[in-house]
């Protein structure tokens, strides 16, 4: 089962600066991890969300906000998504994340799948032309 | 440039209505065709989630749903295009009635300023993501 890891931001993701070496060493090391034991599906980082933008729609039209945004906490400042047996394993990869020690939030996700639809009441036959669209383009 | 694109709720939301579905099956298609769309996922409540928070003393699990949540992401795609103007287009043509979604741009191994502190750790991430994708198409 998949499950998407998300990486609050902070003032300082936020204001662009730049994890130290050893940090993003850290995290190298943490990315091969999660691909020799074949848990890694996908991993990203964001810029800042200066460099980015809100589209709010409504009835009749959209409204667009071009970033920075505030309350940093509310912002992601990257992802994992991961592919384990439980949520439990998937919380125990992200106590390992390195470097985090003050006060950072991480939120784990679902990813929605057929046995979730149809937890859900819905006929996963629905999705099945869309997810197999998604996959071919989710490999390179 | 590759986008981040997130669908936001204010609160706990429901499962999709079938009509739901089938529009935005016509609109990923559109996505694909145009080569824009790289990825997307829907994610379930935060029911089914949980949070870990991180001190000096270790981490700290909360399991979902999220009370004290003002925002949750309900989806999101990954959109490659020729510039934020033309993300945003795309995401205009989403088949939504209200709501909000967010666009965020994702960093590559390039964005990076190189210099020599920093050459050797961007190398190592590129050689990983390579790997990674290898990986992935295997």
């Amino acid at each position: 089962m998949r499950y998407m890891i998300i990486v609050k931001a902070n003032k300082d993701s936020e204001a662009g600066v730049m994890p130290s070496n050893e940090i993003i060493e850290a995290m190298g090391r943490f990315n091969e991890e999660l691909i020799d034991a074949g848990v890694m599906v996908a991993g990203e980082g964001l810029h800042p969300s200066s460099k980015g933008a809100r589209v709010k729609f409504e009835k009749g039209g959209f409204t667009v906000t071009d970033g920075p945004f505030s309350e940093a906490k509310e912002l992601i400042a990257g992802f994992w998504i991961i592919d384990v047996k439980s949520k439990d394993e998937a919380i125990e990869w992200v106590k390992k994340i390195p470097g985090f020690e003050e006060g950072e939030e991480i939120e784990i996700r679902k990813v929605g799948e057929a046995s979730d639809w149809q937890e859900s009441g819905i006929d996963p036959a629905l999705f099945e032309k869309d997810e197999e669209l998604r996959r071919r383009v989710e490999k390179r | 440039m590759r986008f981040m694109v997130m669908v936001k709720h204010k609160d706990e939301y429901g499962p999709p209505t079938s009509e739901m579905i089938a529009e935005m099956g016509k609109y990923n298609e559109e996505l694909m065709k145009a080569g824009v769309m790289k990825g997307g996922e829907g994610l379930m409540p935060s029911s089914k989630g949980a949070i870990v928070t991180f001190s000096k003393s270790g981490a700290k699990v909360i399991d979902g749903p999220f009370s004290e949540a003002k925002e949750l992401i309900g989806g999101f795609w990954i959109m490659e295009t020729k510039s934020k103007a033309e993300v945003l287009e795309w995401v205009k043509k989403i088949p939504f009635e209200e709501g909000e979604v967010e666009v965020r741009q994702i960093a590559e191994v390039e964005d990076f300023t190189r210099d020599d502190v920093s050459a050797e750790a961007l190398d190592k991430e590129k050689a990983w993501r390579d790997r990674n994708w290898d990986n992935q198409s295997g």
